[in-house]
């Protein structure tokens, strides 16, 4: 069978996807892992893991440099990327909502300022329903954009809902449940078809969605 | 503060050397192949009216042109496609001609906004074949032949996999429920991206026959050799599907008696983003390249806006990314090096004798550098 690179989201899901994989029989040693290398293998040399920022998963799976990628719901909706998304992994837990502070209201006629780091998902779901939204990007610490006065509620994504409740936000909306996702590259898909599906049947089973016909 | 005039527009590029001489190789086999196959070559207008695009992409595809007003008022477009010119052409100055009718071409085409990050070029070159008038499985079989032929001729017949499917199994699902048109778009592209989990979540939020739903939840693991059909046959039972199982099941048997069947594979999953295939449709994928460098397949109702309906078939593929993958492959050296043609230079201060003595061998067929 052809190998196969996979590029895994690191942080956060890091951790969780690489306990998933190993149950689906993809280990990576410890000592593979301490290495710091760029790239690792795992103990059959059948796979290969790159660990990349979650934004940059889709993009090395679309370009092809990874055939395959683990990453957020949330970062795909916000790329946009061209990539087949075949399994849910049920890891990673989280929802992308609209949090604004408590006495703040999201509804009415007047501009909002929507401070986030999803520009995209905020535009869409916000245009969707004709509201018309000023919106301010930020790379990080979003929940304290309206604590500033520097936006009237936010985009982000909310795993326990501390950190809101911390910044005295409440969440007005939920745009989406998100979890891990296994996405594969279209060419790779059908170029390297068996190793692919091989792969997929693996964590199918693991993650309860069957085996493929 | 002005540009650079140094800078060129992003997704344009500059073609030179090798590579140039490459790209142009491959044009000249393609064509030699669809010339081989009877397919005559035919230009169509670079600038065009952009409802021709629009007719003949489909709204959202044809968005992506580059635009701009007419003297007159009317909105052109730098040709973001060559089959909408062809087809036009076709039912109106060959409208008297034979059928079935066979044209090819190879030109460029300009998107101002790409598809996806992978698709960065705004300006590329296509080369492609239609052939109308014919809507037998035999004709089917013709454009993939010739198709097969082409990738064969360019050292990847290793290297090629075409994935066949029919819009009619998509169709045949989602005409079991009535779906304003953002509706059915939206399940398409969850489909065409495998996304079982969300093609779930959009089955909850519609409401949809128990029958329906069994086959959309299989569409997306339904790929494979032969035996994908068989397996869809168990779970579709409306007869828009059947009719196109059917249809790809001729196709398959004629691709193993051709003894191809190691390069094609069966995708029900893989629906087309165009609105305007009415049967067969497939894409092409290379090794080393992250994108399809082609596809095709079956439009019947296109020359239908321009005047009169055929039945139409044809392919197309990127010629800058076939350059690409075969220019790395040979850098790899699995492909014999073009050795360099020698020149013969010529010197000689008196420009009539450089000019006679270059001639002479011109004329020969050498290749000359005059010494300056």
């Amino acid at each position: 069978m052809q190998k196969l690179t996979i590029a895994i989201a690191k942080g956060r899901l890091q951790t969780e996807a690489l306990d998933l994989l190993a149950r689906a029989g993809l280990s990576v040693s410890s000592e593979m892992l301490s290495s710091r290398r760029l790239a690792v293998e795992d103990e059959s040399g059948q796979y290969r893991f790159i660990f990349v920022k979650p934004g940059d998963v889709p993009i090395y799976v679309e370009h092809g440099v990874a055939d395959c990628g683990v990453v957020g719901r949330d970062v795909l909706m916000e790329s946009e990327a061209d990539v087949l998304q075949p399994l849910t992994l049920g890891i990673g837990k989280c929802r992308m909502v609209v949090a604004a502070p408590l006495d703040t209201s999201v509804n009415g006629d007047r501009t909002l300022r929507v401070a986030t780091k999803y520009p995209r998902v905020t535009a869409t779901h916000f245009g969707a329903r004709g509201q018309s939204v000023e919106i301010i990007q930020l790379s990080g610490s979003v929940e304290v954009a309206p604590l500033l006065g520097l936006a009237d509620c936010i985009v982000d994504l909310v795993e326990t809902g501390r950190t809101l409740r911390e910044n005295g936000l409440r969440v007005v909306e939920v745009i989406a449940e998100s979890t891990a996702r296994l996405v594969v590259n279209r060419a790779g898909y059908q170029l390297k078809a068996e190793a692919v599906a091989h792969l997929i049947d693996s964590l199918g089973v693991i993650t309860d969605q069957g085996e493929r016909t | 503060m002005s540009e650079p005039l140094s800078k060129i527009p992003n997704g344009t590029r500059y073609y030179s050397g090798r590579e140039a001489r490459l790209r142009r190789s491959v044009e000249q086999v393609v064509m030699s192949v669809f010339d081989g196959w009877s397919y005559e070559e035919i230009t169509t207008p670079t600038v065009d009216y952009y409802s021709l695009f629009e007719h003949g992409m489909g709204r959202l595809q044809a968005h992506r042109a580059f635009r701009f007003t007419d003297a007159d008022g009317r909105m052109l477009a730098l040709r973001p496609d060559v089959t909408s010119g062809v087809a036009r052409a076709a039912v109106t100055i060959f409208a008297e001609r034979e059928r079935p009718l066979r044209l090819c071409y190879a030109a460029p085409v300009f998107r101002q906004h790409p598809q996806s990050h992978v698709e960065w070029r705004r300006e590329s070159t296509q080369t492609g074949c239609e052939l109308l008038g014919a809507n037998t499985s035999v004709a089917d079989m013709e454009v993939l032949a010739i198709a097969s032929e082409i990738l064969r001729k360019l050292g990847l017949g290793d290297d090629y996999q075409i994935t066949l499917n029919d819009v009619g199994v998509f169709k045949g699902i989602a005409a079991l429920q009535e779906f304003d048109e953002g509706s059915r778009d939206e399940l398409r592209r969850l489909v065409d991206s495998r996304n079982a989990a969300d093609i779930e979540r959009f089955l909850a939020r519609h409401a949809f026959p128990p029958e329906g739903r069994a086959a959309l939840s299989q569409l997306t693991r339904l790929s494979g050799k032969r035996e994908t059909l068989g397996s869809a046959r168990l779970v579709m039972a409306d007869a828009g599907s059947k009719a196109a199982l059917d249809r790809l099941d001729r196709l398959w048997s004629m691709i193993e008696s051709l003894d191809l069947a190691d390069r094609f594979e069966i995708d029900l999953g893989d629906v087309a983003k165009l609105d305007y295939y009415t049967g067969l449709t497939f894409n092409i994928y290379v090794n080393g390249a992250a994108a399809r460098v082609g596809n095709g397949g079956r439009y019947d109702g296109l020359t239908a806006a321009f005047g009169k309906a055929e039945p139409a078939v044809g392919f197309v593929l990127d010629l800058d990314a076939l350059t690409t993958v075969l220019l790395a492959l040979e850098a790899d050296s699995r492909l014999p090096q073009e050795s360099e043609r020698r020149a013969s230079i010529i010197a000689n201060s008196d420009p009539s004798l450089l000019f006679c003595e270059a001639g002479k061998k011109r004329a020969e067929g050498e290749r000359v550098v005059i010494e300056l």
